[in-house]
């Protein structure tokens, strides 16, 4: 239902294309005409005409480039509106303030025109973590476009405070990116954002001194009993909702998110397994695992320990990475996919949350082909390469990813080896989730020991399973 | 018993006596409270009788000026030769007809929508505002837009200007019955053969009989725009389905009736066990927050204050240094200093002693934030304690000294007393200040340790904290009103009692 | 009976196992009270980034020369205008909203102290009571409404909207200044009605110039609050960081992204505020003690 209306979108654009090349005046004044106007023919010529890498998630690819002057003139029309002047905001994580100025930089020098003139303000103050919650404060006074974590897409779809990406752009990010990555910024077949990086998952970090090969690292009661021994520990926040969710998808809960619903099934045999796990696991806290962040609300325990030498290991991402590698030297960081853990009695590859970092455009902004048009430039191959060589953050794009530094990226390797095993945010969880407290029962275990009744533990089960129900 | 009987008791006599009579007066002064609350509505509708009568008699015995204020305001006055305050009544009426037909009456209109479509497939009945957000694409690139963004009715706004509007009129309307009143008064002073006040002299009486007017005046509109308008904008919230999934101008919201208490209550099972549990806690929480500082920054402010203690600036500014620092960075600090890899806790594991989960166990947890509050507090106290230690009047210990007190028995006759009395709307204060206590929670535990069963909250989350979190982390804007009310409810209660029972209240002369 | 010298030095002596016992507790208590900070002075000190032992193993100015002139992780030098954490504008701005709102706060303090103290009017028990009530509504449950009241005011994400913030609830702080006007004997005013003044310049004649240590008290609360609030500002000033205060401003230091990286360059910070308002604390204590011995007049 979605795709066709979609293809009927296409085809309307395709034909308009058409229209305002032959007739030369602005596409507002010809719009009723045109579209209804708009035949097959065209629609399959453009199809001809893009490089057939359009897939069944999306529609027809459609040439930006040739759009330019089309954006362009909508661009005045929007500016217009405000005395000739887009006045944008943007919102990103304040280390990355400078590398995104640049590129709106090209941005301008790119979509400058005559009757208008760009007047973006780069605020560094909410990074991705927090953007969506502060959109959600009070939409209309939040930044035209922002950078957000999956993880909030589905609360800004569910206030409306989000805008849906239009087919022009969708269809090229389609085209550009896996399906694993379309998935993760749509919701009921809508796209609702541009993926920007492919690294807010989680994966293993670890020191190659106490784990001089990859089989060392293939197993977590191995991991931590070697860190053990050498006095050091493997750090797993399991009192975290998101991490812990790979002893969930693991031992098979259903965790899922569709049509504004969620769905777990964690009161289940699966469920019980996986607390099991985790209390196995947690058994050794203090002596070679940390399974909390300490109460500190963050990850600065990571590259504390990494650099007191108290940590051999970590699950975290990409962000901690340059932390990382500053506490133990570069040469002896390795990064590799989760290990397996044991659940039910068998060794069972952990999965994960493939996070994804998106850039969003206001559904109340005053521009909002600009600001889409600006989303999309940010997140485009070559933004992203460029994101990569300043930033070190890894990108979504298919063809950025065939770069040769980024290619050699150890953490590129464990995200892609982590990837069949990982899940998409946005299709996973919703609001309600991050409400239940899955986190807190982790850390119930950990700060336990795993020394908890079986009844107990089915009981937390149901109460999650009903707090999500509910 | 009066408060020099009451002075002549030991310590120890004084103190029994105060927690009986607190536990003795607590059915006394909840029923003192239902009396009052009886008194009040009977005395608001004994007062809305006598005012209709008033109203009415005025009228009837009204001359053409009085009969006229009825319906221009200050007519009455100017007829009487009040022009200046004539004119002015007329000027409020004006003023407030004008805010009414441009802008006032729209909103009470709206605050109750019948049939408006707020989703593609949804029309609800008692929707705040009218004109729901329409969504439209644009034929070219296919945007999605809200095509009315400047006219829509965003129901925040709505609720706003309606409350706003209600709060005008009525002070429209007691200008108005002053207007009446003042005409009528005006007449009879002719009748009398009098001449009236002049305007001039009318207003010289705001620096004098009615300087309190002149002093209220600012603070009392200040309170009402800024904080009596947004706490009823808020109490009326409690009563709609305002949440992530109705947010404006996105979205729209109307009004559910007492859903939430409902939820809050008894029928949503894991919002009403979570609310149980932050209640308790939130109480034993108060309880101890507030008597540790108080008793530990009393017996301070003695030691440092004690005669022979030398040195009295040095101790004071050590413990001062730590009020001045702003509280949210020494709370962090303790935070990090805390923390179950901390430095506190790597130098006990370095000298071969266990961890102390200090702030990750749910036990544990609530020691510290209580023990942390203290080193938070307890200056406080201390200053506050030892500004009163200068003020108890020389003279008192002099003669106690002349009768043979010692030092002990003039602490205990004299000083406690003394501090005590005078600081008992301090300790409510405090008390209160501390159910609504959110730097210590928030910025040392962030509520948790959070298990499952607890609804968006953590083991050392107090309703404030919770509030706080509904409202800027999962958006359950109503939800949190709600709890605001009970936060209320409960400090309101509370303090009453105490202070219809303590002295202070009805004694807060006697120490002149 | 007894020896009254043999007493006296058993008395003196006991006294004095009083008064060192008192110093050893104070002592002790200091210490304790103290560590958090000297800690807090240290890690501002030190060159280790995120701290986990007490004491850092390397010194450095670094972290205080950052607040005026950053640099990002390779060693550029931040333009004034793209500083991430503008510290000395925060800071502007911190002194123009606590100077404002000191100066209206007190004000308004006084005036309804004053007015519920001393003057006797109709109403004055029914407000009274409302005041207690309002006063009891936590501060932030309608922070949202009010940040809508600003928006219909232009205020908007203004330094102005915090400065009404804080003082437009001042009156209802009026608690601790009634109870000083309280103490001050009627009598006064009795003496001064019938030399023929009137309320206004009983208030300003009479009242105003025996209340100085508790109007240095309140000036002194009004002024610090806006240096510690971070609730309100977070709330109204969303992605304005040209208008952060300096609570808001330090507390982004430490997000989640910039934790490892800026938490030393916090503490130096939080040292740099804290001192100036420790100094004013002081000053201000040592006048507010004699104020309060000097001032009231007993009856």
């Amino acid at each position: 239902m979605v795709s066709k209306t979609k293809r009927v979108l296409a085809m309307i654009l395709t034909g308009m294309m058409a229209a305002s090349a032959l007739a030369g005046c602005t596409p507002t004044e010809t719009t009723e005409g045109g579209g209804t106007n708009s035949t097959a023919a065209s629609a399959t010529e453009s199809a001809a005409a893009g490089d057939g890498a359009s897939k069944a998630a999306g529609g027809e690819v459609q040439d930006i480039e040739a759009m330019t002057d089309n954006i362009k003139a909508k661009m005045k029309e929007e500016a217009a509106a405000t005395g000739g002047k887009i006045s944008l905001t943007f919102w990103c994580a304040s280390d990355d303030r400078k590398f995104e100025k640049s590129r709106i930089e090209e941005f301008k020098k790119k979509y400058g025109g005559d009757g208008y003139e760009f007047d973006i303000s780069v605020k560094a103050a909410f990074g991705e973590g927090e953007a969506g919650g502060k959109i959600l404060e009070s939409p209309k006074d939040g930044a035209d476009v922002f950078n957000f974590a999956d993880d909030q897409l589905s609360t800004l779809v569910e206030s409306k405070a989000i805008a849906p990406v239009i087919e022009l752009f969708n269809s090229n990010v389609v085209a550009n990116n896996s399906e694993e990555t379309v998935s993760a910024y749509q919701i009921d077949g809508v796209p609702y954002a541009f993926p920007k990086t492919s690294d807010n998952g989680y994966f293993l970090y670890y020191d190659k001194r106490v784990y001089p090969t990859e089989a060392d690292v293939a197993n977590l009661d191995d991991m931590i009993k070697k860190a053990a021994e050498n006095n050091k520990n493997v750090y797993f926040n399991i009192g975290n909702g998101w991490y812990n969710a790979a002893f969930y998808f693991s031992a098979g809960v259903t965790i899922k998110y569709e049509n504004g619903k969620q769905t777990t099934t964690f009161n289940t045999d699966e469920g019980f397994n996986a607390a099991k796990a985790m209390c196995h696991v947690a058994e050794n806290a203090g002596k070679g695992f940390v399974g909390t962040d300490g109460g500190s609300g963050d990850n600065s325990a990571v590259a504390k320990g990494f650099k007191d030498g108290s940590l051999a290991a970590a699950v975290i991402g990409t962000w901690e990475g340059p932390a990382i590698k500053e506490a133990i030297g570069a040469d002896n960081v390795g990064a590799a996919k989760l290990p397996t853990a044991l659940i039910a009695g068998e060794q069972k590859q952990l999965h994960s949350f493939g996070g994804y970092k998106l850039i969003g455009v206001n559904q109340f902004t005053k521009y909002p082909v600009t600001s889409q048009t600006l989303a999309y430039f940010l997140s485009n191959t070559e933004s992203q390469i460029a994101r990569y060589k300043e930033r070190g953050l890894i990108p979504t794009d298919l063809k950025a990813l065939e770069d040769k530094d980024i290619q050699s990226d150890p953490a590129r390797k464990a995200i892609s080896d982590q990837q069949p095993f990982s899940h998409g945010q946005g299709s996973s969880v919703g609001g309600k989730y991050w409400s239940t407290n899955v986190g807190g029962f982790g850390g119930e275990i950990v700060t336990k020991k795993g020394k908890i009744s079986d009844d107990e533990l089915k009981k937390s089960l149901q109460s999650i399973q009903t707090q999500i129900d509910t | 018993m009066d408060f020099l009987d009451y002075a002549q008791l030991t310590t120890g006599q004084k103190i029994s006596y105060k927690i009986k009579s607190f536990f003795t007066g607590i059915p006394g002064a909840i029923a003192a409270i239902f009396a009052a609350i009886g008194r009040f509505f009977k005395g608001i509708f004994t007062w809305i009788g006598k005012g209709i009568g008033g109203y009415g008699s005025r009228f009837a015995k009204g001359d053409a000026g009085t009969k006229a204020s009825y319906l221009i305001m200050g007519a009455g006055n100017i007829l009487h030769g009040q022009i200046g305050k004539g004119l002015c009544f007329l000027a409020v009426e004006v003023a407030y007809f004008m805010f009414m037909i441009n802008f006032g009456w729209s909103y009470i209109t709206k605050i109750y929508g019948m049939n408006v479509q707020v989703d593609d497939n949804t029309i609800v009945s008692g929707v705040i505002g009218t004109q729901p957000p329409i969504y439209d694409v644009d034929p070219l690139f296919g945007a999605k837009t809200v095509t009315n963004l400047d006219t829509l009715d965003d129901s925040n706004k709505v609720l706003l200007f309606f409350v706003m509007t209600i709060i005008v009129s009525i002070a429209f309307f007691a200008v108005y019955i002053t207007n009446t009143k003042s005409a009528f008064a005006t007449q009879e002073i002719i009748a009398e053969g009098k001449k009236p006040i002049g305007f001039i002299d009318e207003l010289k009486m705001f620096l004098d009989e009615r300087f309190h007017v002149t002093m209220l005046i600012i603070p009392v509109l200040g309170l009402l725009v800024f904080t009596v308008l947004p706490i009823i904008f808020t109490i009326f919230m409690a009563f709609t389905n305002y949440d992530k999934e109705h947010q404006p101008p996105g979205n729209m919201y109307w009004w559910v009736g007492f859903k939430n208490f409902a939820d809050v209550f008894y029928s949503n099972p894991d919002k009403s066990a979570t609310f149980g549990k932050i209640l308790v806690w939130t109480l034993v929480w108060a309880v101890f927050a507030t008597f540790t500082n108080y008793i530990f920054g009393i017996i301070l402010a003695l030691m440092i204050n004690k005669k022979e203690i030398k040195f009295k600036a040095f101790w004071r500014t050590m413990f001062v240094v730590t009020a001045a620092v702003p509280q949210f960075v020494t709370l962090l600090i303790c935070k990090l200093l805390l923390a179950d890899g901390g430095p506190i806790n790597t130098t006990l594991m370095s000298m071969g002693m266990n961890a102390i989960p200090f702030l990750s166990n749910a036990d544990y947890a609530r020691v510290t934030v209580i023990v942390v509050n203290m080193w938070v507090g307890i200056p406080y106290t201390m200053l506050i304690t030892s500004g009163l230690l200068m003020n108890i009047p020389e003279d008192l210990y002099e003669s106690a000294r002349i009768d043979g007190a010692n030092a002990f028995q003039q602490f205990t006759k004299i000083t406690f007393p003394y501090i005590f009395f005078v600081t008992t709307p301090y300790l409510i204060t405090t008390f209160v200040g501390n159910i609504n206590n959110f730097n210590v929670i928030y910025f040392l535990t962030g509520g948790g340790p959070s298990p499952a069963s607890y609804y968006k909250a953590g083991q050392t989350d107090l309703l404030v904290t919770w509030l706080y979190k509904l409202t800027t982390v999962s958006s359950d804007f109503n939800l949190a009103a709600v709890i605001g009310i009970i936060v209320f409810v409960i400090c309101a209660a509370g303090s009453l009692i105490t202070f219809n029972m303590s002295k202070a209240s009805k004694n807060e002369e006697e120490f002149s | 009976m007894t020896n009254t010298s043999s007493m006296q030095t058993g008395y003196a002596a006991k006294k004095k196992a009083v008064n060192t016992l008192i110093y050893v507790i104070l002592s002790i208590m200091v210490l304790i009270w103290i560590f958090p900070i000297v800690w807090l002075v240290l890690a501002s000190f030190s060159g280790d980034g995120i701290t986990t032992g007490l004491v850092p193993t390397k010194f450095t100015f670094d972290n205080y020369i950052r607040l005026a002139q950053d640099h990002d992780k390779d060693g550029h030098v931040y333009a004034p205008e793209d500083m991430p954490f503008p510290y000395f504008k925060w800071i502007l701005n911190t002194f123009i909203v606590a100077v404002l709102s000191c100066v209206i706060s007190t004000l308004i303090i006084l005036m309804v102290s004053y007015a519920f103290s001393r003057l006797r009017f109709k109403s004055r028990k029914t407000f009274l009571n409302l005041g207690l009530i309002l006063g009891m509504f936590p501060g932030f449950m309608s922070m949202a409404a009010t940040y809508n009241i600003m928006e219909i005011f232009g205020l908007k994400q203004n330094l102005f909207a915090l400065v009404i913030v804080y003082s437009a609830g001042a009156g209802l702080g009026y608690q601790v200044a009634k109870g000083f006007f309280d103490t001050i004997p009627r009598s006064l005013d009795e003496a001064a009605k019938i030399d023929g003044a009137t309320r206004n310049q009983i208030f300003w004649i009479i009242i105003l110039p025996l209340s100085k240590p508790i109007i240095v008290y309140t000036a002194l609360t009004t002024f610090i609050g806006p240096w510690a609030d971070y609730i309100f500002v977070s709330y109204f000033m969303k992605d304005n960081s040209d208008s952060y205060t300096i609570a808001l401003g330090l507390y982004r230091m430490i997000g989640q992204e910039t934790m490892n990286e800026y938490f030393t360059v916090f503490c130096a910070g939080a040292v740099l505020i804290a001192i100036p308002i420790t100094i004013l604390f002081v000053i201000m204590q040592r006048f507010y003690v004699a104020g309060v011995t000097g001032g009231a007049v007993k009856g």
